[in-house]
C-alpha cells in the first residue's frame, strides 16, 4: 500500500502545478490534504461553478462565532487543486489535521500542555471593529492555523536560503521551487523537496512550532492509518513541505502516536464550516489575515500562463500605466524585458523571477521612482480580486439574507471604495437606504455614511467598500436572526433592555427610524415611558427631548406610532417643566454649563413642536428659575434673555434685572458668567439694542484694572462664540463709546423711512413662495 | 612629476587585473571583463585566490546588478539623484571596469555646445583642404563609439535641451551622421552612454521624453545607514589621504561617526535616536561633504595642526558646509549646536570649537 508524501508550499503555485501533474501521473484512490477534519464537509464543494477563488473555509462556534478560523484558497493553492481534481474524478478526499474543535476550544487555555500556545494567544478573536479593520495588523487574532504552518517551514528553510545566498527563505523557496516552470518532473521536484527537508530535520533544526507540529503530525499520522486501514490502495498526502519526512513511516510511530493524542482532552464542541468570499489583499503577508504570501497577483498570473510570462506580465504593467494616464510605449516592454533577462544572467539565474521584473520596471518605465512601483504592487502583485460564492452553497442564514438583499438592490461587493449618493424619493434608493441604516444598526461596516455635499434631507451619501472580514462580523450577528431585518430587530431589543438612560433609547429610537424598524418603535416608546416615570434624572430627560420632537415633526413615523409619541414627548415636557427649577439649584460650574446648553437646545426644539400651551407652561418653568436662589449665574442669564426674546419680561423689567445683574457689588466672576448665559453665544443684541450696550458698557467702565485683568479670560470666552462680523461691529460699537440717544433698536428713524407701498409690493412675491 | 589623482583605472590597475584573471563568465564584445566581475569590483569581495578586492560602492547590491545589466543591453545608463551620492564616483568606475577606460568624459554645463558632443571643425584644415574627415575634431562620443568603450557624460541635465536631443540619434540608431561629408561614424560593441544628473539644484533642464526613453534610471540614494555612510567616508578619506600624501594620522572610526551623526540628522531633520525635531539646512548635506569635511580636516591637522585630527580641525570645515546660506542656515545650525551638539557629552570638544568659529 504505497503512500505518496507530496510536500508543498500553501498557495505555492508551482507546488500547485506539480501536485496537478503528480496527480494524474499517479491515479491515486484517496487523497489526504492538511487541514482539519471539520473541512471535510465542505470540500465536495470545490470545482462547483460559481464557487470561485479566492474563498475561504471558515471555521466556527454556531453559539459563539467569535471562535472562528479560516482556511483561505486561492486557484494555485495546491490543497485546491488536489481537491478540485479529486472532485472531479470521484476520488474521496479527507483532511488530516487536529480538529479545529481541539485547537480552538479553552480547553487548552488552563491546559497543561504548552501544545497550542501560540493558537491561544489568538483565541480572543474578537469581531472585527472599524478600527481594527482600518489597522489590519491590530487583529492578530483572526491569524488562522495556515500563517501559522507558514512560520513552520519558514524558519528552518532560512539555513538553506542562507548558505544559497538568499535573503530569506521566502526568495530562496520561491526561486528554488515555485516559478521555476517546468523544468522537473513532479516526480524529481517532490523528491527534492523531501530530501531538502529531510536534511533539515536530520540536522535536528527546529521550527518555532515544534511542540505543537508533534501532536499535530501524530494526528496526521494516524488519519493516514485509517485510511490505510480503509484498504485504501493509493494514497496521495499534500501536506506543508515541513511534515512532509515526518509522515514517511506510519507504521513505526503507530503506538507513540496513540499514547500521545489521548493525552489531548476531548472537546465536544460541534463545529461548523462555510465557504466565504476572500481577496488578494488578505492573502497577502500585507494584511493580519495573511495566509502568508506577498504576492497573490503574481502568483495567479504564474498560474494562468504557462509561457512567456515576463512579457506577459510586462504587457499587463504597461497596461496598467496606460490606464493610469502614463505614457508607455511597446518599447519600453521591449526594454524591460530585455534589462530582466540581462539581470538574470548576471545574477545567474535560471529563470526571471518577480524582482528581476520589478526591477526593469522601476528602471526602465518608472524612471527609477519607486512611488509609481507601489502601484503595481497595489494592482498586479496583490491584486484586487475578490472571490464568490455560489448561492446553493450552505451558508448561515443571516449571511443568505444580506447576499440576496445586495442583489436584489442591484449592489456589488467590491473590494474598491465606492461612493453611493441616494436620493430617497426614488423607492430604490430609499430600500439601500434603509439597508445600509440596518446594516449599521447591526454595526456591519460596509456602508458608511458620508455628510452630503448637496443640503437637503432627501440626499444620503455613502461610501461602500467590501473586505473579506465583513463577511465575519456578519456571521458574528447570525444569532440574532435569521434575515437582516429581524437580527436589527433583536438587536433593538437587547440594546433597549440594557439602556438606563432615555438619551441611548432616544438615540436608539432616532435609528431606528431611517432603518424602517417599526416593529420596535412602541417597544421604544414605551421603554422611555417606563424610564421617565422612575428617572429623576432632569438633565437625562432634557437631553433626549431635542431628538424627540425632532422625530415627532419631522421623522418619518406611523401615524399610530406618532401618537404614542408625541404623547411620551408631552409627559417629558411636563416632567422636564416640573423639575427644572430644582434641576438647577445648586449646580457646580461644569453642571451649570451644561443645563445652560440643555436649556438653548430644548427652547430650539419647543419652538420647533409650535405648541402654544406648551410653550407658556415652559416659560412659566423658566420664570421660576430666575426667582430661584442659589442658581449658577450662567443660568440665570440665558433664562433671562429666554424670557425678554419671549416678551415675558418688558423692557424696563428686563433692563432692571439686567443692571442687577451687573451690579458693582456681584462678583465680577459672576457678573462674567451671567453675560456669557445671556449673550448665549450671539452678540446681535449688544448691536441693535444701545440701551443694553450701555449697562453692559458702564459695568465694563466701573471695573477695576485689575478685576479687569482676571475677568478677560471669562468674557473672552462669552465672545468668542461670537460671529466674526459680529465682533467686529461691537469691536468699533465699543469705540465710540456710550451711545447717548436711548431709544430701542432706534425705531423711529426707521419710521422715518417707512414706505408703505415698497412693503405692499413684496407681498405677492412672498405669498408665491410660500404657498 | 607625480599626478594629483590618478583615474579609476590606474588607481585600481592591480584590482582589474585580478579580476580579470579570476574571470570565468562569458565577456560581452569589447567589454574588458563579464558583467558579473564588474559587479564583483564596484562591490568588492574577496576573490577564490585569496585576492581581496575594496569596495568601491557601498550601498545596495542590487542598484548595481541594474546598472551594470543596463549596459549590457542597448540602453544607456542615467545615474540619477541628490549632489554627493557618488554618481560619479560609479560612473568613473563603471567605465573603468567595462571599458579600461574612464576618460571618455563629457562635462555638461549651461555652455555645453553641440560640437563638444557631436564633432567640432579644425578649422586651419577645413579653410586650407576643404572638408574632410580629417578636418574633423572627434569628441570622446566619436572615440567612444569607434573603440566600442563606455562614453560619460556627467550632468547630464545641465546642457541645454537641444545640446541634450542630440544624442538621440546616437543612442538610438547607434550611429553619427556627419552631413557635411555624407558619411557616418557607426558605433561598434561595447559603446554606450553613462549619464549623471542630479534632481537638486536649480537650472536644470528637464530630459525630454525622446531622450528619457533612451535611458535606464537609476536613482542612487543616500545611504541607509549611518555605519554604511561611516564605511563610505573612512574608504574615500583613507584613499585621498594616501593620494594626497598628508602626513596625518588616518582618524578612528569613532571620530568619523560623530561628524557622520551631525550631517545624519541635519539630513532627515530629527535625531539619530528619534526623539528630537531638527531643521534641515538649506544645502545637500550629502556623504560628498562629509568627506570633504573631513579631508580638509586633515590637511588642516597635517599642516597647522598636531597631526591628529582634532575637533578645531573639523570645525571650519563642518561650519563651512553646512551653513551654505549666511542667514537661514546659520540660524538652523546654532540652534542644532546648543539644542542637540551642547547636550551630548561626546561632543563637548566639537561644541567649543564650533562656538569659536
Amino acid at each position: 500500500m504505497p503512500i505518496h508524501v507530496l510536500g508543498i508550499r500553501h498557495h505555492g503555485v508551482g507546488s500547485a502545478k506539480m501536485v496537478r501533474q503528480r496527480l494524474e501521473e499517479l491515479g491515486p484512490d484517496m487523497i489526504l490534504i492538511e487541514g482539519p477534519p471539520e473541512l471535510d464537509e465542505v470540500l465536495s464543494f470545490v470545482g462547483v461553478s460559481g464557487l470561485q477563488p479566492p474563498v475561504s473555509i471558515m471555521i466556527y462556534n454556531e453559539k459563539e462565532t467569535t471562535k472562528s478560523t479560516f482556511y483561505p484558497y486561492s486557484s494555485f493553492s495546491p490543497e485546491w487543486v488536489a481537491t478540485a481534481y479529486a472532485n472531479q474524478n470521484g476520488i474521496p478526499v479527507r483532511s488530516m489535521d487536529l480538529p479545529a474543535n481541539v485547537t480552538l476550544s479553552t480547553v487548552f487555555r488552563d491546559g497543561q500542555k504548552p501544545i497550542l500556545e501560540e493558537k491561544l494567544s489568538e483565541e480572543d478573536v474578537q469581531e472585527p471593529t472599524e478600527e481594527e479593520l482600518d489597522h489590519p495588523e491590530n487583529d492578530k487574532g483572526n491569524i488562522d492555523l495556515e500563517k501559522a504552518m507558514q512560520i513552520t517551514h519558514s524558519d528552518p528553510m532560512s539555513h538553506l536560503a542562507k548558505l544559497a545566498g538568499y535573503k530569506n527563505s521566502e526568495e530562496w523557496w520561491d526561486y528554488m521551487f515555485e516559478s521555476k516552470g517546468q523544468s522537473d518532473t513532479p516526480a524529481e521536484h517532490f523528491k527534492a523537496v523531501m530530501m531538502a527537508m529531510s536534511a533539515l530535520r536530520e540536522e535536528n533544526i527546529t521550527s518555532s512550532l515544534d511542540v505543537q507540529n508533534i501532536y499535530r503530525e501524530a494526528y496526521m499520522r494516524q488519519i493516514i492509518r485509517k485510511a490505510q486501514l480503509d484498504m485504501y490502495e493509493n494514497i496521495v498526502i499534500i501536506c506543508g513541505a515541513w511534515h512532509a519526512p515526518a509522515l514517511l513511516d506510519v507504521e513505526a510511530n503507530a503506538k507513540g502516536d496513540a499514547k500521545l493524542l489521548k493525552t489531548i482532552p476531548k472537546v465536544r464542541t460541534k463545529l461548523k464550516a462555510s465557504w466565504i468570499p476572500w481577496t488578494n489583499d488578505r492573502l497577502s503577508m500585507y494584511s493580519g489575515y495573511g495566509a502568508g504570501i506577498s504576492s497573490p497577483g503574481w502568483y495567479e498570473h504564474l498560474w494562468a500562463y504557462d509561457t512567456d510570462v515576463s512579457i506577459k506580465w510586462l504587457t499587463r504593467v504597461a497596461e496598467l500605466f496606460r490606464g493610469q494616464g502614463q505614457d508607455m510605449s511597446t518599447a519600453h516592454v521591449l526594454e524591460s524585458y530585455k534589462l530582466a533577462i540581462s539581470l538574470c544572467q548576471l545574477r545567474g539565474k535560471s529563470h526571471v523571477t518577480l524582482a528581476e521584473l520589478n526591477e526593469a520596471t522601476l528602471t526602465v518605465m518608472c524612471m527609477g521612482d519607486a512611488i509609481l512601483l507601489e502601484l503595481i504592487k497595489k494592482e498586479l502583485i496583490v491584486g484586487n480580486a475578490i472571490g464568490a460564492v455560489p448561492d446553493d452553497i450552505p451558508k448561515v442564514p443571516l449571511q443568505q439574507d444580506f447576499e440576496k438583499t445586495v442583489k436584489s438592490l442591484r449592489l456589488r461587493l467590491s473590494a474598491q471604495p465606492k461612493e453611493q449618493v441616494l436620493d430617497l424619493r426614488k423607492v430604490n434608493e430609499l430600500k439601500r437606504s434603509v439597508f445600509f441604516h440596518r446594516l449599521k444598526m447591526l454595526e456591519i461596516p460596509w456602508a458608511v455614511p458620508r455628510s452630503s455635499r448637496t443640503k437637503g434631507t432627501f440626499k444620503e451619501t455613502w461610501k461602500l467598500k467590501w473586505d473579506p472580514s465583513i463577511m465575519i462580523s456578519i456571521i458574528d450577528k447570525a444569532y440574532l436572526g435569521n434575515t437582516v431585518h429581524l437580527a436589527c430587530l433583536s438587536k433593538v431589543d437587547q440594546l433597549c433592555q440594557k439602556s438606563k438612560k432615555i438619551t441611548v433609547v432616544s438615540a436608539l429610537l432616532s435609528k431606528t427610524i431611517p432603518a424602517e424598524l417599526n416593529e420596535c418603535i412602541d417597544k421604544l416608546l414605551s421603554k422611555i415611558d417606563e424610564l421617565s416615570t422612575i428617572s429623576i434624572d432632569v438633565q437625562d430627560l432634557m437631553d433626549a427631548l431635542p431628538k424627540l420632537i425632532n422625530m415627532s415633526r419631522y421623522g418619518d413615523v406611523r401615524k399610530s406610532d406618532l401618537m404614542v409619541l408625541n404623547k411620551v414627548v408631552d409627559r417629558l415636557l411636563t416632567k422636564v417643566f416640573i423639575g427644572l427649577p430644582n434641576a438647577c439649584y445648586g449646580l457646580d460650574e461644569e453642571n451649570s454649563e451644561r443645563v445652560f446648553l440643555l436649556v438653548s437646545d430644548l427652547q430650539t426644539a419647543i419652538k420647533i413642536n409650535d405648541d402654544k400651551e406648551k410653550t407658556e407652561a415652559w416659560l412659566d418653568a423658566i420664570s421660576k428659575v430666575q426667582s430661584k436662589e442659589g442658581v449658577h449665574d450662567i443660568i440665570l442669564g440665558c433664562t433671562c434673555r429666554l424670557l425678554l426674546d419671549a416678551e415675558r419680561l418688558d423692557y424696563d423689567e428686563a433692563t432692571q434685572k439686567i443692571s442687577l445683574a451687573l451690579s458693582t457689588a456681584n462678583k465680577p466672576q459672576h457678573v462674567a458668567s451671567w453675560i456669557e448665559g445671556f449673550l448665549k453665544g450671539s452678540g446681535m443684541i449688544l448691536i441693535y439694542d444701545n440701551r443694553l450696550w450701555n449697562l453692559i458698557y458702564d459695568w465694563v467702565n466701573s471695573l477695576e484694572q485689575e478685576v479687569f485683568m482676571d475677568l478677560l479670560p471669562y468674557l473672552r470666552r462669552a465672545f468668542s462664540r461670537f460671529e466674526h462680523g459680529e465682533r467686529r461691529q461691537i469691536g468699533s460699537k465699543a469705540k465710540k463709546g456710550k451711545i447717548s440717544r436711548v431709544n430701542i433698536s432706534d425705531s423711529k428713524e426707521a419710521d422715518d423711512r417707512w414706505n408703505e407701498e415698497a412693503a405692499v409690493d413684496i407681498f405677492g412675491t412672498l405669498e408665491m413662495l410660500m404657498g | 612629476m607625480s599626478i594629483i589623482r590618478n583615474n579609476a583605472e590606474q588607481q585600481f590597475a592591480e584590482e582589474l587585473e585580478e579580476i580579470k584573471k579570476q574571470d570565468i563568465n562569458p565577456v560581452p564584445a569589447n567589454w574588458s571583463m563579464s558583467p558579473q566581475a564588474v559587479v564583483t569590483y564596484l562591490m568588492g569581495e574577496k576573490l577564490k585566490n585569496g585576492f581581496e578586492v575594496s569596495p568601491k560602492y557601498i550601498g545596495d547590491r542590487r542598484l548595481m546588478e541594474i546598472a551594470v545589466a543596463t549596459l549590457t543591453t542597448d540602453r544607456a545608463l542615467l545615474l540619477y539623484g541628490i549632489p554627493g551620492t557618488g554618481k560619479s564616483w560609479v560612473s568613473e568606475h563603471i567605465a573603468a571596469a567595462v571599458s579600461g577606460d574612464s576618460t571618455l568624459l563629457i562635462q555638461g554645463t549651461a555652455g555645453t555646445s553641440e560640437e563638444a558632443i557631436r564633432y567640432g571643425w579644425n578649422y586651419a584644415k577645413l579653410l586650407a583642404d576643404g572638408p574632410s574627415k580629417e578636418a574633423i575634431v572627434e569628441t570622446p562620443l566619436i572615440r567612444g563609439m569607434q573603440t566600442g568603450k563606455c562614453v560619460r557624460i556627467e550632468e547630464l541635465t545641465r546642457m541645454s535641451a537641444d545640446v541634450q536631443d542630440t544624442l538621440i540619434t546616437v543612442l538610438s540608431e547607434k550611429m553619427l551622421p556627419v552631413p557635411e561629408l555624407d558619411i557616418q561614424y557607426q558605433a561598434v560593441r561595447g559603446f554606450n552612454v553613462i549619464a549623471t544628473a542630479n534632481n537638486r539644484d536649480k537650472g536644470v533642464n528637464e530630459l525630454s521624453s525622446a531622450l528619457k526613453r533612451r535611458f535606464n534610471t537609476v536613482i542612487l540614494p543616500t545611504p541607509k545607514t549611518a555605519a554604511e555612510e561611516i564605511d563610505i567616508v573612512k574608504t574615500r578619506v583613507s584613499s585621498l589621504a594616501k593620494n594626497l600624501e598628508l602626513p596625518v594620522q588616518i582618524p578612528a572610526v569613532t571620530e568619523i561617526a560623530r561628524i557622520v551623526k551631525i550631517f545624519r540628522e541635519l539630513r532627515h531633520g530629527v535625531t539619530e535616536d528619534g526623539k528630537m525635531k531638527v531643521k534641515s539646512p538649506t544645502g545637500t548635506m550629502s556623504t560628498a561633504e562629509v568627506i570633504s569635511v573631513v579631508n580638509s580636516g586633515l590637511a588642516l591637522a597635517a599642516h597647522f595642526g598636531s597631526g591628529e585630527l582634532k575637533a578645531n580641525d573639523i570645525a571650519s570645515g563642518l561650519v563651512g558646509a553646512i551653513v551654505k546660506d549666511p542667514i537661514q542656515d546659520d540660524v538652523i545650525w546654532k540652534e542644532y549646536l546648543e539644542t542637540v551638539v551642547k547636550t551630548r557629552e561626546e561632543y563637548r570638544d566639537i561644541y567649543r570649537a564650533c562656538k569659536e568659529q
